[in-house]
């Protein structure tokens, strides 16, 4: 018998159940969007990191161990991203003036490139803070997205914005769990310098009205040290002082429906407090293109034909300088895989 | 004749030196092959073909056995060369070209003795006492003709003496022969200007890597504060609007005739308003719509699933986007792609 044959005591391995992302939000109807992100051509240090942080703010709906290998061609990654109902590519390259980030959509989608001014890794970040927070399931929910400064009506704002509001799956106002809320991104566009500031928050509510000790004490769970009190009610009401922080503001103020926590109960007050986490960038819109990476440009920030921008790699992937502005016959749009020399403008 | 001898043998002293070195060292490996016999044979790698013993032997030179006239010039020059060699003797030159031919075979005893007794004194003092001693008769106290085995080793002591006392001085390169002294320093110079080379060119690789990366400060900026602030409201707004939306639904879900009628009503506005135009505050009236609509909560119940065609090819026909900001994005597809 089976029993007495096999002598090794087999010890049971619990599954590791993994949750599939669905392809559709069951709550709206619509699908989720996906991303890449990836970089093209090799990266130095800072880069990689940088691009790392990327991938993780981009957590749930995004690969986070994606491999890529130096023979990885656009045309491979969008081979597999048609299957796996990848929406969108983040993808970093550099050069000699500076590092560049294209948001495309696949399959035909438009590209933005994006100038990276200036950028820190989400570890500057965290270090250059006195008490940096990353609750364990950060990460577990898609952020929020908050857009300001784009309302000028220009085209290439409106796709902007357009854009990032795709790159992040809906939240459907009737359902959504607050709880679930637990990052934000905002991509602020200064109308003067014609810089976006990217930045990436956590939320934390905190109730209003408590005092400091009391809230901590709550959250905490550590029994205070009553020794030189002679009654509780000074430890109650005591007045402790208030941090620079903590000054709230009315504005910042909600009222919650549901309870969040031990702390947040539903039907009072609560503040917001965003503290940053995850990269920081200033980013210039450099360019936009009507095809992934190929096809008309729509909008150049330096006039068309001036921008020098050379890929590292040799592939077909060399934008096309020489189309004017608004150029709509763009039979190229369709056709991803083209060979389009890039003719460098003296 | 006595200086021809004294040359020759000069010569074959070397020889006889070598010869007894040599026999000394054969003897000994006879020893040793006696003791493990063909041992000897068998030390040899297969293909050595040389042996140090039989080099040394060739190296000497073991004379032409002819009978080489000397003159009185030549005579000279041999004993000049001899003192030479025998540097640390303080000679009489003149009295030993006197006496030398004559108290040749003597001094040659003498000197053997004398050179036997030096292996344990080295000093010079008493060198010239002994020869005092044993030469009455000559006034010089040595005589440089003959250097010994062992006064060759003094010699070659005293000479290495002063080799390392020099090298000593040399820190760096330890004591080699000056000219690869010269070769070594090139070396160093080079290997020093190489690395700096390499050091600088990974320095500017590093710096061009860090382009555009900095260090975030520790306080908040004014300006971040600003960006803090932007986010914050747009938080709000969007926490009170799911607050209004979900309280609104909270009051009427029970199932009441009364509310059903309100419910129904307000899914039709919703199904209206979203198959025709959004207004220009787009996200405030769709919240409003959605929360007076309450439609279910699976997409596929609701009456608008699927009617609405938003597709991002007409994004430029799109409405204009609220001025200020835009919270999230409200469901049923505002802006949702179906590519």
């Amino acid at each position: 018998m089976a029993r007495f044959r096999d002598k090794k005591r087999k010890v049971f391995v619990k599954p590791i159940v993994q949750k599939k992302l669905g392809a559709v939000d069951h709550v709206t109807g619509d699908k989720i969007p996906k991303s890449f992100v990836f970089s093209r051509g090799k990266l130095p240090g800072p880069l990689r990191q940088l691009q790392m942080d990327l991938r993780k703010l981009m957590l749930p709906f995004t690969a986070l161990n994606l491999k890529e290998k130096k023979r990885n061609s656009l045309k491979d990654f969008l081979n597999v991203a048609g299957p796996m109902g990848v929406t969108h590519f983040l993808m970093l390259s550099k050069t000699d003036a500076s590092p560049y980030m294209k948001v495309a959509r696949t399959p035909q989608g438009p590209t933005l490139t994006f100038k990276i001014n200036e950028y820190s890794l989400a570890s500057d970040v965290a270090q250059s803070q006195l008490r940096p927070r990353c609750p364990k399931d950060l990460f577990k929910n898609p952020p929020l997205i908050v857009l300001s400064g784009f309302g000028t009506g220009e085209q290439h704002l409106k796709l902007t914005t357009i854009m990032f509001q795709n790159i992040f799956p809906a939240i459907d106002v009737n359902t959504v769990k607050l709880s679930s809320c637990q990052r934000i991104v905002l991509l602020n566009y200064n109308k003067d310098t014609k810089l976006i500031d990217f930045r990436h928050y956590s939320i934390r509510l905190q109730p209003v009205g408590v005092s400091r000790r009391i809230r901590k004490f709550v959250q905490n769970h550590q029994i205070p040290d009553l020794r030189n009190l002679q009654d509780v009610s000074d430890f109650v009401t005591r007045a402790g002082y208030g941090s620079e922080s903590e000054v709230d503001e009315e504005a910042a103020t909600v009222t919650l429906v549901s309870n969040l926590g031990r702390t947040n109960k539903a039907s009072s007050k609560s503040a917001v407090r965003l503290q940053e986490i995850g990269p920081r960038m200033t980013l210039q819109l450099v360019r936009v293109e009507e095809g992934l990476c190929t096809g008309g440009v729509i909008f150049s920030e330096y006039g068309y034909g001036a921008e020098k921008k050379l890929d590292k790699r040799e592939d077909s992937q060399i934008e096309d300088s020489d189309h004017e502005e608004d150029e709509d016959d763009s039979d190229n749009a369709d056709e991803m895989e083209e060979d389009t020399e890039n003719g460098n403008d003296d | 004749m006595p200086f021809f001898w004294s040359c020759s043998h000069y010569v074959c002293f070397n020889l006889s030196a070598a010869s007894r070195y040599w026999d000394n060292s054969s003897s000994m490996t006879e020893e040793t092959s006696i003791a493990g016999s063909g041992g000897v044979l068998r030390k040899r790698k297969i293909g050595k073909k040389k042996s140090n013993n039989a080099k040394k032997k060739r190296k000497v030179f073991q004379g032409t056995g002819e009978k080489v006239k000397v003159d009185r010039k030549m005579k000279k020059l041999f004993r000049k060369r001899v003192k030479e060699y025998n540097s640390d003797d303080d000679d009489d030159d003149n009295a030993a070209d006197k006496s030398f031919p004559n108290k040749n075979q003597g001094a040659y005893s003498e000197k053997n003795g004398y050179g036997t007794r030096k292996l344990g004194a080295d000093k010079l003092d008493e060198e010239s006492e002994l020869s005092e001693g044993e030469d009455d008769d000559e006034n010089i106290e040595v005589l440089p003709t003959v250097t010994k085995f062992a006064e060759g080793c003094r010699a070659f002591r005293i000479a290495f003496k002063s080799i390392i006392k020099k090298s000593a001085l040399d820190d760096v390169l330890g004591p080699i022969l000056s000219g690869q002294k010269k070769l070594v320093a090139q070396k160093l110079a080079e290997e020093e200007s190489e690395k700096k080379l390499r050091g600088e060119a990974k320095k500017e690789k590093l710096l061009i890597g860090e382009k555009g990366h900095i260090k975030p400060s520790n306080y908040l900026d004014s300006h971040e504060k600003f960006l803090i602030g932007v986010a914050t409201k747009g938080v709000v707004k969007l926490f009170n609007a799911v607050s209004k939306a979900q309280s609104a639904q909270k009051g009427l879900n029970p199932a009441s005739s009364k509310d059903e009628k309100v419910i129904k009503k307000r899914r039709k506005e919703a199904f209206f308003t979203a198959l025709g135009k959004r207004s220009a505050s787009s996200s405030d009236t769709s919240a409003k719509v959605v929360a007076s609509g309450e439609p279910p909560s699976w997409a596929p119940l609701r009456d608008n699933y699927m009617l609405t065609s938003c597709k991002l090819k007409d994004w430029d026909k799109m409405q204009e986007t609220p001025e200020d900001e835009d919270v999230g994005k409200s469901s049923h597809g505002s802006s949702s792609d179906d590519d």
